[in-house]
Formats: C-alpha cells, structure tokens, sequence
C-alpha cells in the first residue's frame, strides 16, 4: 500500500513525458495547438522535474525487450496525417495503460491525475488535428478524382498495427507481472525510450511542409 | 490458385482422408473443387469463417481449415472448423494474438476424396475485425435522454483489450414521427442528449468507433419517450469568461420572474465540474463530479471563481436550479479547456509622424504580471482600426506585423489609431479589449524623406567633382593672375647657354677678385716685411683676421689683407 503512491509516480513521469513528446509533434499540424501545448510541456516539465527518479537496480534481471518497431511507416515519405495518426495511437495506448488502474482507489493521486490529464488533453487536440485534416483529405479527394493517383493513400493502416503490438507486448508485460513495482519501473523507462525515438524521427519530417 | 504442398512437418496434422494432396481428383467421376468465396468475418471476438459451395450437387460434402502462424511451417487444425458440413464456422475459440499474421487454408472433402486447398492471404485478426453493435441502454428525463453505451465485445475482450478507453461513439437520433431532420452527435459511454421536446418519441442508433478509422456497425434502433417536462428547468447556454485572474460562469434562465441577471429570489443555481478525461475510462463517473467553489447557493445567473481553481486540462462545468423543495436535472455539460481559457489583454500602440507625411505604428504586448497568461504565446493578429480625427471614416486592418506605416496621408492633420488582438484561429474566436486610442499629427509634407535621403547621396557624391572643380578653377586664376616667374620657353633657350650664365656670376667675382689683384701687389712686400717683426703682432693679426671673414677665400688675398691690417696698426 505505501509503496504503491511511490510507483505510480514513477510510472506516470514516462505518460507524461510521452504527452509532452507527441504534443511537441502533433501541434506542428495544428498550428494554435502548438502554442497550448508548449505551454503544457512546460507545465509537465516542472511537474516531472519534482518526480525525477533512477531505475531501481533491483528491477534489472527482469528487464525485457519490447522491441520498438523502428519502421512503422513503410513509406518513404511520410504523410504527416500518418505521423499524427501514429502519434495518437501512443498517446491512447499511453492513456489506456495508465488508466486501467484508477479503479483502485489507492492509485488515485495527484501525479496520475495529472498524467492522464495531459494525456487527455493531447488526445483532443490529435483528434482535432485528425478531423481537420481528414475534413481536407475529403476536399482534396474531390479535386483528384479527375484521375490523379495519389500514391501516399495507399499508405496502408500498417504504423498502428505495429504499434499496437508494441503495447500488446507492453499490456501483457504488465499483466504477467501484475503490475509489480519493477514491471512500472520497466514500462516507465520503455514508453520514454518510445516516445523518445518517434518524436527525434518524427519531429523534422513534420517540420517540412 | 497454388495448390498446396504437403506438409512440411512430419507430425503435421493429417487432413482426414489422408490422400496425397494435389490436383482435384476425380473419384468416381466426380471433381471435388476447392470451396469459393472463403472470406473471414470478425465482429469482436466472434471469428466466423464463411465460403460457397463449389460442387452443390455432391452430398456428403464437409469442409475443413487449417491455419499457420508467422515463422511456424505447421498447420494447426482450425478449431471449430473441421469437417463442417456447412458453409460457415466460429472458430473463436481460437487463442491467437490479435496483431499477428496468420494463414489459413480450407479444403473440401467427402469420405477419401479432398479438393485443392483454398489459400487466404496472411492477415491478423485485429486487422479484420469490426467492432460490433453496441449495447445502449436508454433513460429518459426531463428533456434530455441520458444513455449508457456498454463497451463493444465480450467482458475481457481480446480484441479491444487495448481499447477499453479508446472508443467514441458517434449517435443518430430523430424524432420517431418524422423521418427527416435527424441529428449526429459524438457521445461518451455514459452521456446524455439535451435539448430534446418533451413527451416525445426519440429514436436512436450507435456506432462505436476507434480513430482513425475504424468505424462499428449500427446498433439496431432503440426508441424512448421523453418524459412531461419538469416544472423547474435547467439553466441554459452556459459559458465561460476569463477576467484577469477570474472566471465569470454565466448561465441563461429565462423561466419565472428573472430580471437581468437575477432570477426569482427562491431559485438559486449550483456548479460542479469533472476533469474531462474521466468521461473518457469506462465506468460510472457521476459520483466524481465537484462543487465549484463560489458557485453553491447562488442566486444570480453568474458566478465568478479564481482562475487558479482551474489549472490546465479540460472541464465538464454543469449547473442546476433548484428551488428549495425540487431541483431541476443538470444542464448541458459544457466542456472548457483552461488552456484555451486565456486572457487576451489589449495591446499598447505608440504612434510616430514620420517626414513623408506618414505614421508609423507600433504595437507592442501588454505587460504582463504573474497570473495572467501571456499574450506573445500565441500567434496573434492585430486589428487595427484608424481613422482622421476630425472624419468619422474608419479604416480598418488586420495585421500580424507590430510595426508598420500609414502612408499617403493628409500633412498636417490629427490621426487616431487604437488596436485589438485576436487569436488567428477563428474557431476559439478570442479578442482584447481595444487599446488606448492614441493620436498623432502628421507632418508637413514638403521635405520629404526620400527627397532628403537622394539629397544626401547626391552631396556626397558631389563632393569629389566639386573638389576637382574648384581646384582646375584655381589653377586656370593663378595662370592668369599670377604667372609663374619662369620665363617662356623661348627665353629660357637663350639663358641656357652657359657662356652667359657665367658672365653673369663671374662679374662680381671678377670684381672682387680685380680688387683683389689690386690689393696684392701692395701687400706682398708688406707681409714679407711683418713677418719679420716680433709674435704679439702675430697673434693680435690673427684675431682681427676672422672679423675680416674673407681671408679664406685665397691664402695669398687672407695674408694680404691681415698684413694690410698690421699695417694700418702699425701706422697708428
């Protein structure tokens, strides 16, 4: 009981590490949401700089490898709606995870709150994004149904599924160990090395317009 | 088609009816084909493999399948699926990962005979399955209908394990007596539907779905009646302001005997609020909604509380009316992002006149203190509205620069500008107040900037010429006026014969040097003489002689003329 407050926070630092990383991205395409969401990456810094913690060094013989998909867009040229797309798989999954367990009344603190509060905000802002964009997919289809080929629609779901193996393998992880304290840890350090990974990947192709 | 090998494992379980696997064969005269149209089917957790019969008119005919995960050469009975005797099986019975590839084969079969296999491209489960009707349960009350969405599939369902937060439900409602004006809405599991007609009949459909695209199927039509409307309706229209450090909630009641913002003295309003997300986790968040402080017991359609009650993150604020002995249902839940929730303060304008019968305006943020948000966050844009001060004719711009020029105005005249910011995105429609008005007189117009600037560069451009100018114009002056004292040319022939240059020089010498003859031949014999006299007379001739200073010019005219000194001394 007393050791559950402390890993949460452990665990929530990633969620919100996660939500500054994808906002950082995500308000690229929208371009007002950009401002908002520096400015909650700000807020999530300081609210993470008071969480910061090591790896706990008894947690190391249970490390296991997720594999992060390094490719989840096959196309060379990444269409940002795709980027979006992908970087609001994470967050939901991000969000999924860590509210699973506010049903228990004790994991009900001030850090998971507000993790999934940041989260939340970055998922309606993606999902904003996401309508938008899907709004100009609608137009610009109309104007190329004269027979020009848009090749990046073909782009199939394919980021996501891949994604979503990902977080299976993260999912299952936790549900093997019963999310012990050293499962938390290891998630912790996983999602951030995720999100870590997609927004240096991801952040410059959506820079270029 | 590909007709299938056989199998590469050698423990490989063995279709029934184990026959080299090959061609169709014929048996009896007849050809069993491989089944048509096989097609997976998944709805939730229900997987449902369905195909057509190739050969109707063979009895006895059964079909089986056979699957392969990624990386494992085996194929694996399909469950639920062998020797089937219809065209259709479940075989959700099936513990596979739903995001990984597999295949699957089928076949027909009657007693040793089989048909070819029927292959089906790698796919995952997840990939195929659609998410199923849901389950809605509807309430009516007042005029709002409130319902609860049960999550899609099973209780631990394998498909949408990730997904248990994930789901949106996109709602069509009408009113059952007319077909036509149907809304769409976008609900939570567990929301409600306002602004509904009492005593009426609604009729509605749900959809799950789970960006970006994944869409459900329909649930069937679920029908309600709304109930007699209650005697206490719920506030209306609410909203919210930000002031400074302030929220002012504001809300519409236009029942009973309210004047402006007073309702009638026994009805007082409360607010709650609920973090937004929770909407969102599955479940029942109706206990978790909170009492806005400030906002209990009020008897005005406002309330107002500190900004800092709310931090970042988005809001559910509902308000309700009650009466002392009933109270009305909640109102429309009205979402509001603290974010979005900014103060936009007017900016601060500085205006100039500059030379060339302009104004120059600048418009710079407002300074901030602590609490308020900043201004220069955003990408603002600046409407900026001018106008003469004597004419009521306005101009009006919007601008993202802060800094720019009226031009081509009136010289000499009073203008007036004052400016407002505004948020570029026209869905969060924010603006400041407008600023100080501030007014400027143009200048006169005559000298002009750019004609001043050319000026400038044209003198210092001139500057070399006109020094060469005046220097040739000197020259030209001193030639007439002061010609130099060097003969003309044709002179100077003459004078540079060297005969006459030495006459010239040698006159005086001669002159000197003719005196000098003269002289001589006197002294000579007097030198001589002295000489012979005693040492004083020496040394006393020998400082006279440099008074004389020409003694060097020849020893003989030097000792003559010290000897003639001697001579006139000694005559004395």
């Amino acid at each position: 009981m007393s050791t559950k407050p402390d890993v949460i926070r452990k665990c929530l630092w990633p969620a919100c590490l996660v939500g500054l990383l994808i906002t950082g991205v995500l308000s690229l395409d929208c371009n007002l949401l950009h401002f908002h969401l520096r400015k909650v990456t700000w807020q999530n810094l300081r609210l993470l700089s008071s969480m910061s913690n090591s790896f706990p060094v008894e947690c190391l013989r249970e490390i296991k490898a997720f594999e992060l998909p390094q490719e989840i867009l096959s196309h060379t040229q990444p269409v940002k709606r795709y980027i979006v797309e992908a970087f609001y798989e994470m967050s939901i999954q991000a969000f999924n995870i860590f509210s699973q367990y506010t049903f228990k009344s004790t994991w009900e603190n001030d850090y998971l709150k507000q993790i999934q509060i940041g989260l939340d905000q970055q998922l309606q802002y993606a999902e904003r994004c996401l309508e938008e964009e899907e709004k100009e997919e609608d137009d610009s289809k109309e104007m190329e149904e004269d027979g020009i080929n848009h090749s990046e629609a073909t782009v199939p779901q394919l980021s996501n599924l891949e994604l979503r193996r990902y977080f299976n393998r993260i999912d299952n992880f936790l549900k093997e160990k019963k999310y012990s304290h050293c499962a938390w840890e290891i998630i912790r350090v996983e999602i951030r090395r995720c999100f870590y990974y997609y927004f240096q990947k991801f952040a410059p192709l959506l820079r270029k317009k | 088609m590909g007709l299938a090998r056989p199998a590469a494992a050698p423990d490989d379980a063995p279709p029934p009816g184990r026959d080299a696997p090959g061609a169709a064969r014929r048996r009896g005269g007849t050809t069993l084909k491989s089944p048509q149209n096989v097609e997976v089917y998944i709805v939730d957790d229900t997987f449902i493999l369905r195909w057509n019969r190739s050969n109707p008119s063979i009895r006895n005919v059964t079909f089986s399948a056979y699957y392969q995960t990624l990386g494992n050469d085996t194929w694996l009975k399909l469950p639920g699926c062998q020797s089937v005797a219809n065209t259709t099986c479940d075989f959700s019975s099936l513990k596979l990962n739903v995001y990984d590839k597999v295949k699957l084969r089928i076949r027909a079969e009657e007693g040793n005979n089989t048909s070819p296999w029927h292959n089906i491209d790698s796919f995952t489960l997840f990939e195929k399955a659609q998410i199923g009707p849901p389950k809605v349960h509807l309430e009516a009350e007042d005029k709002t209908i409130i319902i609860n969405i049960s999550l899609p599939g099973a209780r631990d369902s394998v498909m949408w394990a990730l997904d248990s937060s994930s789901f949106t439900y996109s709602l069509d409602i009408w009113k059952n007596s007319s077909s036509g004006e149907r809304r769409t809405e976008t609900v939570y599991s567990r929301d409600k539907i306002y602004n509904l007609s009492p005593e009426t009949t609604y009729c509605l459909k749900v959809k799950a779905r789970l960006l970006p695209r994944k869409n459900g199927i329909y649930s069937p039509v679920y029908c309600i009646k709304t109930p007699v409307a209650n005697k206490l309706p719920p506030p209306e229209n609410i909203r919210l302001d930000s002031k400074n450090n302030i929220f002012v909630l504001r809300w519409d009641y236009p029942y009973g005997s309210v004047k402006w913002g007073h309702a009638r003295p026994n009805v007082t309003f409360q607010a709650q609020w609920l973090y937004a997300y929770l909407k969102k986790i599955p479940g029942d968040s109706s206990g978790k909604w909170k009492q806005i402080p400030g906002c209990k017991n009020v008897h005005t359609t406002q309330c107002v509380f500190l900004q800092n009650t709310f931090r970042k993150g988005i809001y559910l604020i509902r308000v309700q009316a009650s009466d002392g002995n009933t109270t009305s249902v909640w109102s429309k839940e009205e979402k509001f992002d603290a974010q979005l929730q900014i103060t936009l303060l007017p900016p601060v304008i500085t205006m100039k006149s500059t030379n060339d019968v302009s104004l120059r305006v600048y418009i710079s943020a407002p300074e901030e203190s602590e609490n308020k948000p900043v201004n220069q966050n955003f990408p603002l844009i600046y409407e900026i509205v001018f106008w003469e001060n004597t004419s009521n004719a306005e101009r009006k711009i919007r601008e993202k620069k802060t800094d720019f020029t009226f031009s081509k105005l009136k010289p000499l005249t009073e203008y007036c500008v004052k400016a407002r910011a505004l948020i570029e995105d026209d869905k969060w429609n924010k603006s400041s107040g407008f600023s100080d008005t501030v007014c400027e007189k143009t200048k006169p117009g005559n000298t002009s900037r750019t004609w001043l600037i050319a000026g400038i560069c044209a003198a210092i451009f001139s500057i070399p010429v006109v020094i060469y100018v005046v220097k040739l114009l000197l020259r030209c002056i001193s030639y007439v006026f002061f010609p130099s004292s060097k003969p003309p040319s044709t002179i100077d022939e003459y004078f540079s014969e060297p005969p006459l240059w030495n006459l010239l020089l040698l006159t005086s010498e001669e002159q000197t040097e003719r005196c000098f003859i003269i002289e001589n031949t006197n002294t000579i014999s007097a030198v001589e003489e002295t000489n012979q006299t005693d040492e004083d007379h020496k040394k006393y001739s020998s400082q006279t002689s440099q008074d004389s200073g020409n003694y060097s010019n020849e020893d003989e005219s030097g000792g003559s003329k010290f000897s003639e000194e001697l001579l006139q001394q000694e005559s004395e």
